[in-house]
């Protein structure tokens, strides 16, 4: 893995040692179990796709899968369908609208990071219409007039830059990631911090603003944990994932 | 298992396409520009036909029952404790359909959902149940005798959990069904067939009208023609470096597209821009049906101590790394699945059963006096329906005569939510007797 930005990642470095080091995925055998009938194929691990991605940190990641899902069922999505529940869809569109034209700034910064002027032009004139006739946000006004939502964030920025995704890891509460993406979090999670503190809010304001943000991003994700049933559900959420990082670089 | 990665990938963008109606501001295209074939209109439905207009208000509850005690439902399928199928009810009493899903699908899939849209629309309550291959339905309502893929324990089993559910529904529903109707896409299908062939003498719903939509007439047959679409024994290198091709070109679409939102218009327009080939599309619906019967493989091996992909003997901790099992299965087939445990576990209750019998008993000609005379069945399909081999469809005019209504194009399940099928369902499922 080339070297990401230094100090988030001896920043990381120590906080998933602490954490990851005490957990294993690896099977406890009992002594009368017989080995699987089927052989392994074979293969290097490296040539298979699953195999390519590595993923060190599997038992805590594993964990960490099942925590999130027990999470979403018990006190997020109840929280999300509450909230639906008692908003009007108007405002729900608008409280989407307010976080997506907030989310137009590191998008903007991560495009000029990585010299794409175009898609920084076009994110700075959404931003710039959707903030004034869009009444601060709550209307998407930008869209239909041809300027199209871009996505940009500090982890495609290091990616654009050459700096390999690093070994997968499941965050708490905020799912799927990988090493160089959970870096990029943190700095666009400051220019966030940044932006909310120009708008001068109380601390319990703010944090109303944050909750809000993050019911509003799950509101949005149309994904429901185990709904495809398969035991083989966290293998093809990773894949998926830094498959569709490299998409998302790619771009 | 590296060749999931097409269909995850595919499987996302599809996903991903259903956006909030306030986010439409642009009217879509009514059908797609893509090239027509077979393999076409089965990955990404028949877009060059106009899509039927489908209810949007469906009262949709996920039902859950419990159909065997907690302990007995192994550990690492902890998410799967109680079976779940969909109720949509209607308000007052109606006819009621059931409807049963394709290989490896859930009661929620899209295409039931197709079918939910269209027989609520036509007054019916509607239970939507997982196929019997689907791993929720295998842990909670197949038996250790009644292995899955065998078409009429799978309809006895189904049968059954269809009564229960139906009870169930009853009771913390107040549903009240005035007549019982039964339909199946694809593999569902077949089994619709063997469920009606068993209400005939069990007599328990006296089903109305039975549709089958898209069925295989062999299941060998049909396995055989979708197991062959990914080759990873022959030739695993090619097999990846397409996968790898079909990958690259959909990051180069979309690095190209205008927004970074995925749309239905703009998934389309990747999908001609991306242009795949014949073979291409053989992979993924090859992979795709891989999936499927990896997960229900090892829905079976964890569920009756088989030892296949698994450790025999092992109870399996939730946090416990699958990975190699996933491995294991990458190579096995439908086809392997058949011959190294269906047939022989079928030989063991049955020690006079020949290979071929067996490959008999799974197919709708076991079956041919009934549906030949049945005139509350039909069955529906495409002329081109891949899983159809030479002489099949042939072999279902024969049979069904003019309770068959075999559309041109379509490819297999592809025009479940397009305007003539949707047309051809409603003279059907009228709704009008009771």
């Amino acid at each position: 893995m080339k070297i990401a930005n230094q100090p988030v990642k001896i920043f990381t470095s120590v906080a998933m040692a602490l954490m990851l080091s005490a957990c294993s995925s690896a099977p406890d055998i009992e002594a009368n179990a017989e080995p699987p009938t089927v052989a392994m194929p074979d293969v290097k691990k490296e040539d298979t796709l699953i195999g390519r991605y590595s993923d060190p940190f599997e038992g805590f990641n594993r964990r960490m899968y099942y925590f999130n899902a027990k999470a979403d069922e018990y006190v997020i999505l109840p929280v999300v369908s509450g909230y639906k529940a008692i908003t009007p869809d108007f405002v729900e569109t608008g409280v989407s609208n307010f976080f997506s034209n907030l989310g137009e700034i590191p998008t903007f910064v991560n495009s000029l990071l990585q010299f794409k002027f175009g898609v920084a032009a076009e994110t700075l004139g959404r931003f710039a219409v959707n903030s004034t006739v869009g009444v601060a946000g709550l209307f998407d006004i930008a869209t239909p007039i041809g300027l199209d939502e871009q996505d940009e964030d500090f982890g495609q920025t290091l990616g654009y830059w050459g700096v390999g995704p690093g070994p997968y890891l499941v965050l708490p509460l905020l799912g799927p990631s990988s090493l160089r993406d959970t870096s990029g979090l943190i700095i666009d999670s400051a220019v966030h911090q940044a932006t909310v503190n120009e708008l001068g809010l109380k601390d319990e304001e703010a944090l109303l603003l944050d909750t809000l943000r993050a019911i509003d991003t799950r509101a949005n994700v149309p994904f429901r944990y185990f709904e495809s049933e398969s035991a083989f559900e966290y293998e093809k959420i990773k894949l998926l994932y830094m498959k569709f990082r490299e998409i998302q670089i790619e771009r | 298992m590296r060749l999931f990665l097409g269909l995850v990938v595919l499987t996302f963008l599809l996903g991903c396409s259903s956006t909030k109606e306030s986010d439409v501001v642009t009217v879509e295209k009514a059908v797609c520009d893509i090239p027509y074939s077979t393999y076409q209109a089965t990955v990404t439905g028949y877009c060059q036909e106009v899509r039927a207009d489908l209810t949007e208000e469906l009262p949709t509850t996920i039902k859950n029952i419990e159909l065997k005690p907690v302990e007995q439902i192994p550990e690492v399928f902890w998410f799967s404790k109680k079976m779940e199928y969909t109720l949509n009810k209607q308000d007052g009493p109606a006819p009621l359909v059931f409807a049963i899903a394709g290989t490896g699908a859930s009661h929620e899939a899209s295409k039931m959902l197709s079918l939910q849209k269209t027989l609520y629309a036509q007054g019916y309550h509607v239970i939507s149940i997982s196929s019997p291959t689907f791993s929720n339905y295998i842990i909670n309502a197949t038996t250790h005798e009644d292995m899955t893929g065998d078409l009429a324990k799978d309809a006895k089993t189904l049968y059954k959990t269809m009564q229960k559910v139906y009870a169930q529904v009853q009771e913390e529903d107040n549903v009240e069904a005035t007549s019982f109707s039964l339909t199946g896409y694809s593999l569902g299908g077949a089994h619709s067939a063997f469920i009606s062939f068993l209400d005939e003498t069990e007599k328990k719903f006296n089903f109305e009208k039975v549709v089958l939509v898209n069925p295989p007439v062999s299941l060998y047959n049909s396995v055989q023609v979708l197991d062959g679409y990914l080759d990873l024994v022959g030739d695993r290198e090619a097999a990846l470096d397409m996968v790898e091709s079909i990958f690259d070109r959909f990051a180069e679409q979309y690095a190209v597209q205008e927004s970074s939102k995925f749309t239905q218009d703009s998934i389309y327009s990747m999908f001609q821009g991306v242009d795949l080939r014949e073979e291409e599309l053989k992979l993924l619906i090859g992979a795709s049906f891989r999936m499927s019967s990896t997960d229900m493989m090892f829905a079976i091996d964890a569920s009756y101590n088989i030892g296949g992909f698994i450790y025999k003997n092992h109870e399996i901790s939730k946090f416990e790394s699958l990975t190699h099992s996933m491995h294991r299965a990458d190579e096995i087939t439908f086809t392997d699945y058949f011959d190294r445990h269906l047939l022989p576990w079928t030989i063991k209750l049955e020690p006079e059963l020949t290979r071929d019998e067996m490959i008999a008993r799974l197919s709708l000609k076991n079956l041919e006096d009934y549906l030949s005379k049945s005139d509350k069945i039909s069955v529906v399909t495409n002329a081109d329906d891949l899983i159809l081999i030479d002489g099949e469809i042939d072999y279902l005019r024969e049979v069904f005569g003019d309770r068959a209504k075999i559309f041109e194009r379509g490819g297999h399940c592809g025009n479940m939510d397009r305007k003539s099928f949707v047309e051809y369902m409603n003279t059907q499922f009228t709704g009008e007797k009771s």
